[in-house]
């Protein structure tokens, strides 16, 4: 079994009766031979490791060896606490645990790639809210990581996940909507549903510049992702109420591809423009790269 | 298809920050030394485009180094790597270039290095969440697939020509 676009995704999981996140557990064993509890247990441990990334980033205050993070999850944690958050509890907390993984990210502590690093936060972001606020279990986050997968992995045959190659759209766009169709089949949504989730997701993050200030994982990124969970949650709320994506998801994941390739060098992680190159941005690259030599 | 699991999208379990800009490359960097048969004593490591650009900040060098001493991507110590490449006696330098004319990717390196007699001297790309490719050895293009969740010594024992391969630094 192969699965190159999600138009076929839909088709396999009509045909198999099964959601996506099964259908990513049937190819991953035929493809790897493996069995499926091994590929379970494997993914199990990559959830075991986001939840210390989380656990381990919200009460460290320190700030990353660059000097320009660190710090906000623990801030995050304190508000949301105190009650006042105006986004409400979901995304509230995906925000605060995003902020933690990506503060994590930044300090070279050990996080698990979602699709990569750089948008590491906003996956474990959703799903931990969602275990925190409807009790989701463990073993149902473990299948919404073969669900995520599954839509990443067609999102990156068909385009990219590098800033690098592709621009922050690749990244924490594609982060974001893999984020969105996982909120989506947790949620018990259709693959339909599931797939529309992903392509709105996915639009409102076209065009994304990568622009990271003195080339550092931090600025903007670490906000980036913060801001993703709740467009995670937008997206799956409008597919969960039945609202479609006018642009099939393919043709979505097509256009960021062309995007991307039209995107100039200077927009793509060389930190030569955007926010990278505001006067802020390169005076803070200055006094790193003063301090280091 | 570059992609092939759902591990090479949900993955690897890395130290920070960059899964393209690090954990890709530490896996070059393991490939190496797995393809020397332990850490080489001389590396000369060429950094392309936007790993020239912006390799500090993501711990690049480090994640070079931390692979060629035989580091996974989730090892700690690759923070340390710079430190501990000198308490190995791994001797390196560092060179950046634009582009690289082997391969079209900005995520490129080509090192050279040296263990005993063994050198090789092997291009890699990184090409986004942790998946990355050696494109070519010793001038030879080939196309070999990094992916985390693999062991890539027993993907290195299937190049046994290039680990045999005895020649001075020059020659390459
Ligand atoms: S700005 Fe660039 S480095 Fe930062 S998260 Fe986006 S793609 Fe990654």
């Amino acid at each position: 079994m192969e699965i190159q676009s999600m138009k076929e995704l839909i088709e396999a999981c009509e045909s198999e009766q099964k959601t996506i996140g099964e259908i990513m557990l049937m190819m991953e064993a035929e493809k790897s031979g493996r069995n499926k509890e091994t590929i379970i247990s494997m993914m199990e441990e990559r959830l075991i490791k986001m939840k210390e990334a989380v656990d381990n980033g919200k009460k460290d205050t320190s700030a990353a060896p660059s000097g320009i993070s660190g710090g906000d999850a623990v801030k995050m944690s304190e508000y949301e606490r105190s009650g006042k958050s105006l986004t409400g509890d979901y995304i509230s907390n995906a925000m605060t645990f995003s902020l933690a993984t990506s503060e994590s990210n930044a300090r070279m502590g050990v996080i698990v790639a979602t699709p990569t690093a750089g948008a590491a936060g906003i996956l474990p972001g959703v799903l931990f809210s969602l275990h925190k606020n409807d009790g989701t279990f463990y073993k149902d986050l473990v299948m919404g990581l073969f669900t995520a997968s599954m839509l990443g992995y067609v999102i990156a045959n068909r385009s990219f996940i590098s800033g690098a190659a592709g621009g922050c759209q690749a990244e924490v766009g594609s982060a974001t909507a893999m984020a969105a169709g996982t909120i989506v089949e947790l949620k018990g949504g259709t693959p339909k549903q599931v797939v529309h989730a992903t392509a709105i997701a996915m639009k409102s993050l076209l065009g994304l510049v990568c622009d990271p200030v003195a080339g550092l994982v931090e600025v903007p990124c670490i906000k980036r992702n913060v801001i993703g969970t709740s467009i995670a949650f937008a997206a799956a709320d409008l597919a969960l109420a039945g609202v479609e994506s006018r642009i099939p998801c393919d043709e979505v994941i097509e256009a960021m591809y062309k995007i991307g390739k039209e995107m100039p060098r200077t927009l793509r992680e060389t930190a030569l423009g955007g926010l990278a190159m505001t006067e802020t941005g390169k005076r803070v690259k200055e006094e790193l790269f003063c301090r280091k030599t | 298809m570059e992609f092939q699991s759902c591990f090479d999208i949900i993955g690897p379990i890395m130290v920070g920050p960059s899964s393209s800009h690090t954990a890709g490359v530490v896996s070059i960097g393991r490939f190496i030394h797995e393809l020397l048969g332990g850490c080489p004593k001389e590396a000369n490591i060429i950094f392309y485009d936007s790993f020239a650009q912006t390799y500090q900040g993501h711990g690049t060098d480090k994640a070079l180094l931390g692979g060629l001493l035989g580091m996974d991507t989730d090892d700690p110590r690759i923070k340390y790597a710079l430190e501990l490449a000198y308490g190995q006696g791994l001797d390196y330098t560092l060179n950046f270039e634009d582009n690289c004319a082997h391969f079209e990717h900005p995520n490129t390196t080509i090192v050279t290095a040296r263990r005993g007699e063994n050198v090789v001297k092997v291009g890699g790309a990184s090409l986004g969440g942790g998946l990355s490719k050696v494109f070519i050895i010793d001038g030879k293009t080939v196309d070999i697939r990094l992916s985390t969740g693999e062991d890539l010594s027993v993907i290195a024992k299937k190049y046994p020509q290039y680990r045999m391969r005895k020649v001075l630094m020059g020659d390459v």
